[in-house]
C-alpha cells in the first residue's frame, strides 16, 4: 500500500534521512521505533507531504505522492496526527471536528457520530473549547478527527507520549479496534503498545532503516526491543 | 472635553479598519506587510475622483471605491505575498515596501501631488448638552462598532471564519484536514484590503489628503497590532480605540505630539511583551 | 596526480605562495584598492557629491553590520545619524569650534544613545526589532523637530562651521573630502578586521542560531549589544561628517523615511560583506543622485528594482561577483598557474 524507496529528507544543508526504503502491506499496523532524533517525526512529515525529499520516491496505492500537497493527500485517505497533541484550542470540540468535516462533505450529524463511536464520552465535552480537554482527551479528539471522511491510512506521532497509564490504555484500546478498519503507521517509544499492535516493526537509527520487523515473535520480545530506544 | 473623546473615538474607529487587514495578515500569513495602507490611499483617491469629478454622492462612490480596491488587493496578495509566505522577514518587509513605494508613486503620477480636499457628506451636527458634534463622526464611530459585531459573527459563526481561526493556530493542522489554507488566508487578506479603503473613505472628510497618508497612518496602525495582539481581533478593537484617544488627548495637550505618544506606547509595549516573528 | 587530487579535494584552496600572505598585506590592498576607486571616480563627478557617497558608504557599512553580520533589519538606524551629526554640530555651535573633538562628540553620544537604547531593544528581533528601531527613530525625529526647538532650531536647522585645526581645515572641499576618505578606509580596515576576527565569526554564528551559540556558553547578548553600540558609533560618525560637509544640520539628518536607502544600498550590494555595502552605497547614491534627472518616476523604478532584488537577485552584485571568482578563475585559473610551475 505505502512503498517509500531510497529516500532522502534534509532540512537545508542537513541531511535527516539517508536512503529510507520500506514497504507497508494493507490493514497492516506498522510501528516506527527508534532515538529521539532518529528521523521518525520527519519520515512522518515527508509522507504527509510537509516535507519535500531530495530524492527517491513514496508511492502510495501505486500512485507516486512525493510531490503532492497535504491537501491532497486528505482527500486519498492519508491522516496526520502529529506530536504535541495540537488541536484547534480557541475552537469547540464540535467545530474542530466541523473543520475535519468541512473539507470531505461529510454530514456533521455521521462526523461527529465517528468519533462518539471511539470515545462516547466526548459527547459531554462537544460544547468545551479544545484547548481546555487534557491531554488524553486531546489526543483521543485527534483520533477521532482523522476518522471523519474516508480515511485509509493513519499516520500518528507518539500518541501516548506524556500520558498516564490509564490513558494509554484507552487510546491502545481504541486504536486496537481500529485495526481491521484502517492502515496505520504509528510512532512509539512505548514498547508494550508496540507489541499489541503492531504487525510490523522499523527500527529507525540516525536516519537510516536499521531493521525490519515482521517475525511476531520478535514483535513480542520487549528487552530485544528495548536497545533500539 | 466631550470634542476630544468623541474625536479621539474618530481616530479610534478609523484606525480599527485599517488595522483589522494588518492584524489578520500578520497572525495568518506571519508577513509584515507595508504596501497595507497602498489600498487605504487608492480608496480616497478613486473616491475623490467619483465625487468630485463625476458628481456622484458620497456613500455610492465610497461603495465603489472600496469595490475597487478589490483587484488590486487580490493583485497584491496573488503575485507577491504568496511568494513571501515562510520567507525571512527582511525580505517581505523590503518587498512590500517595494509594493508602497511603487504604488505611491503611480498614485502620484495618476493624480498628482496636489492634495485634493473633500467635505463631509453630512454636514449637520448633534446639538448635545450645549456642543455641537459633527454627525458624520459619530456616524464613523457606529459603523466601526456594528463592524465589530460583524466581524465576530463571522469568525465564530461562519465555517469560513472557524477555518480562519484554526488556521492562525495551528495552520499544518487544517492543511493536513484538507483544506486549503492559503486559499482562506488570501480572502483574509482581500478582506483586510478593502476595509483599509473603508477607512480612508471614511477618513477622507475629515483629514488630508495626499499621496504619502498611506505611510503615515500605517506606522500607526503598527502600533494599534502591536499593542492589541497579532491576530486579535478584539484586542485590535480595543487598542485602535485606545490609541485613539492617546492622540487625542494628546493633541489637546501638545499638539504635534500625538503620533509620538503612540510610537512610546508601543515602544513600551514591544518592550514587556516582545513579539516573536 | 597529487596537485589533480589537491583541486578535487579542495578546490578553493590557494596555493601555498599566496597564502603566505601576511593579513596585513592583503588588507593593505583592499584599502588601496577602495582608495584608488574613489579618486578615479572624482574627476567625473564633483569632489563634493564624492564625498558624499563616501559619507553614506560608511553610513551603509554600520547598518550591514546590524543586517548583514548580525542578521538584524533595523529601520531606524537613521536616529544614530541624526543623534552624530546634531551632537557634532550642537558642539561646534555652542561650544567650541574644534572639529576633530566635535567629531568625536557625535560619535560619542550615538554610540552612548545606541548603549542606551540596546539595552532594550538587543533582546528583540525579526519585526520586532525593525519596529522598536523604527518607533525610536520616529521619537527622536519629533524631539528635534518640536520640544527641543530651542537648541534645535527646529525645522529649519542651523548652520555650522568648525574651525580650522592646523592643516585641518573643513570648509576646503579637497581637505573635507581626504579626511573622509580617511575615514572611510579606518573604518573598513577596522571592520575588516573585527569581522575577520572570532567576534566576527561569534556574530555571524549567533545570525544563523543564536540558542546554539548561548548552549556553547557564550553570552550572546553581551555580543549583540556590542555589535549594536559599534553600528551606532559608526553612524554617528558619518552623521558628524554630513554635518560638517555641509556645514549644516537640520532635521533630515534623521529623517525616518531615508533608511529605505541604507536598506537597498546593502541589499543591492550584498549584504555581510563590507565590500558589498560600499559598493551598494556608491550605487544607491548614483541612482538617487542621478536617477531623478533621466527617469521621473525614479522611485517607481526604485521600488521595481528592489522587488527583483528580492526574487531573483539575493546575493547582490558583490555577491555575485564573489561567486564569479570563486567558480571560475579559482577553480580553472589557479590551478592552471599550479600546473604550469609544476612543470
Amino acid at each position: 500500500m505505502l512503498v517509500i524507496k531510497n529516500l532522502d529528507v534534509a532540512y537545508g544543508h542537513a541531511k535527516v534521512l539517508h536512503d529510507v526504503s520500506l514497504d507497508i502491506e494493507k490493514g497492516e499496523t506498522a510501528f516506527f521505533i527508534g532515538r529521539n532524533g532518529a528521523g521518525k517525526t520527519t519520515l512522518l512529515k515527508t509522507i504527509i507531504g510537509l516535507l519535500k525529499p531530495q530524492k527517491g520516491s513514496i508511492t502510495y496505492q501505486g500512485q507516486e505522492i512525493s510531490s503532492l500537497s497535504p491537501e491532497e493527500l486528505y482527500l486519498k485517505g492519508l491522516r496526520y496526527v502529529a506530536q504535541e497533541k495540537k488541536v484547534f484550542g480557541n475552537l469547540t470540540v464540535q467545530e474542530n471536528i466541523e473543520i475535519a468535516a468541512y473539507a470531505s462533505q461529510e454530514p456533521l450529524e455521521r462526523a461527529l457520530d465517528k468519533v462518539m463511536s471511539i470515545y462516547p464520552k466526548l459527547e459531554g465535552f462537544l460544547k468545551t473549547k479544545a484547548g481546555q480537554l487534557s491531554g488524553g482527551q486531546r489526543q483521543i479528539l485527534l483520533v477521532g478527527r482523522s476518522l471523519v471522511g474516508d480515511p485509509k491510512l493513519l499516520l500518528i506521532d507518539e500518541p501516548t507520549q506524556g500520558l498516564a497509564a490509564i490513558v494509554i490504555e484507552e487510546i491502545v484500546n481504541i486504536l486496537t479496534g481500529l485495526k481491521d478498519q484502517v492502515s496505520a503507521v504509528i510512532v512509539e517509544q512505548n514498547l508494550a503498545m508496540v507489541n499489541r499492535l503492531a504487525d510490523r516493526i522499523y527500527v529507525l537509527k540516525e536516519g537510516k532503516v536499521a531493521r525490519e520487523i515482521i517475525n511476531k515473535s520478535e514483535i513480542s520480545d520487549t528487552k530485544g526491543l528495548e536497545e533500539y530506544l | 472635553m466631550i470634542y476630544t473623546i468623541v474625536y479621539g473615538l474618530t481616530i479610534g474607529a478609523i484606525l480599527y479598519f485599517i488595522s483589522i487587514g494588518l492584524s489578520l495578515t500578520f497572525g495568518a500569513m506571519r508577513v509584515i506587510n507595508f504596501a497595507h495602507t497602498l489600498t487605504y490611499t487608492i480608496g480616497v483617491y478613486v473616491l475623490i475622483t467619483l465625487v468630485n469629478f463625476f458628481k456622484w454622492c458620497f456613500p455610492l462612490g465610497a461603495i465603489l471605491a472600496i469595490l475597487a480596491v478589490i483587484p488590486i488587493g487580490y493583485i497584491i496578495e496573488r503575485f507577491i505575498i504568496r511568494r513571501l509566505y515562510g520567507e525571512s522577514l527582511d525580505y517581505t518587509f523590503i518587498a512590500t515596501f517595494a509594493i508602497a513605494l511603487i504604488g505611491v508613486d503611480a498614485i502620484k503620477w495618476i493624480w498628482s501631488v496636489r492634495p485634493y480636499p473633500i467635505s463631509d457628506p453630512i454636514g449637520k451636527y448633534l446639538l448635545f448638552w450645549g456642543l455641537s458634534l459633527p454627525i458624520y463622526r459619530i456616524v464613523i464611530v457606529m459603523i466601526a462598532i456594528i463592524l465589530f459585531f460583524a466581524l465576530n459573527i463571522f469568525f465564530k459563526k461562519t465555517i469560513v471564519g472557524k477555518i480562519v481561526v484554526a488556521a492562525l493556530e495551528d495552520k499544518d493542522g487544517v492543511r493536513c484536514l484538507g483544506v486549503n489554507v492559503d486559499k482562506y488566508f488570501s480572502i483574509v487578506f482581500i478582506l483586510g484590503s478593502a476595509l483599509a479603503a473603508l477607512g480612508g473613505v471614511l477618513y477622507a472628510p475629515i483629514g488630508s489628503v495626499h499621496p504619502y497618508m498611506g505611510l503615515s497612518v500605517l506606522l500607526l496602525s503598527f502600533a494599534v497590532v502591536i499593542v492589541g495582539g497579532m491576530g486579535n481581533l478584539n484586542g485590535t478593537f480595543l487598542s485602535a480605540f485606545a490609541l485613539g484617544m492617546v492622540m487625542s488627548i494628546t493633541a489637546r495637550y501638545w499638539s504635534q505630539g500625538a503620533e509620538t505618544m503612540v510610537f512610546i506606547v508601543m515602544a513600551i509595549v514591544l518592550i514587556f511583551k516582545p513579539i516573536d516573528i | 596526480m597529487d596537485e589533480d587530487k589537491a583541486s578535487l579535494n579542495k578546490p578553493t584552496e590557494l596555493p601555498e605562495e599566496l597564502r603566505k600572505k601576511p593579513i596585513i598585506e592583503r588588507g593593505a590592498i583592499d584599502l588601496m584598492a577602495i582608495a584608488i576607486f574613489f579618486l578615479l571616480i572624482t574627476p567625473l563627478l564633483s569632489v563634493h557629491r564624492v564625498t558624499d557617497f563616501m559619507i553614506f558608504c560608511i553610513f551603509a557599512m554600520s547598518f550591514d553590520l546590524l543586517y548583514g553580520y548580525m542578521g538584524r533589519l533595523s529601520f531606524g538606524q537613521m536616529l544614530y545619524l541624526g543623534t552624530g551629526a546634531y551632537c557634532c554640530g550642537l558642539f561646534i555651535k555652542y561650544i567650541g569650534g574644534n572639529p576633530l573633538l566635535a567629531i568625536s562628540i557625535g560619535i560619542a553620544f550615538a554610540g552612548m544613545l545606541a548603549m542606551l537604547l540596546g539595552l532594550i531593544i538587543v533582546r528583540t528581533t525579526g519585526a520586532c526589532f525593525a519596529l522598536i528601531n523604527l518607533a525610536f527613530n520616529h521619537i527622536g525625529f519629533f524631539l528635534v523637530l518640536s520640544p527641543l526647538r530651542e537648541i534645535t532650531r527646529g525645522e529649519d536647522g542651523f548652520g555650522v562651521s568648525a574651525s580650522k585645526l592646523g592643516v585641518l581645515n573643513f570648509g576646503s572641499r579637497p581637505i573635507m573630502f581626504g579626511f573622509v576618505l580617511l575615514c572611510l578606509l579606518l573604518v573598513y580596515y577596522c571592520l575588516r578586521r573585527l569581522t575577520s576576527s572570532p567576534y566576527g565569526i561569534l556574530i555571524r554564528s549567533i545570525k544563523e542560531d543564536e540558542t546554539r551559540v548561548r548552549f556553547l556558553g557564550y553570552n550572546t547578548f553581551l555580543y549583540k549589544w556590542f555589535t549594536f553600540i559599534l553600528a551606532g558609533a559608526i553612524a554617528g560618525l558619518a552623521g558628524s561628517l554630513t554635518a560638517l560637509n555641509y556645514n549644516y544640520v537640520n532635521p533630515n539628518a534623521m529623517d525616518v523615511h531615508s533608511n529605505v536607502g541604507v536598506v537597498f544600498a546593502c541589499l543591492i550590494g550584498g549584504a555581510g560583506n563590507l565590500y558589498g555595502a560600499i559598493l551598494g552605497g556608491v550605487i544607491y547614491m548614483v541612482i538617487s543622485n542621478f536617477l531623478p534627472i533621466y527617469i521621473y518616476r525614479w522611485e517607481m523604478f526604485l521600488g521595481f528594482s528592489l522587488l527583483i532584488i528580492v526574487f531573483r537577485f539575493r546575493m547582490g552584485v558583490w555577491g555575485y561577483i564573489q561567486r564569479f571568482w570563486e567558480y571560475t578563475i579559482k577553480r580553472k585559473v589557479v590551478p592552471r598557474l599550479m600546473k604550469k610551475e609544476a612543470i
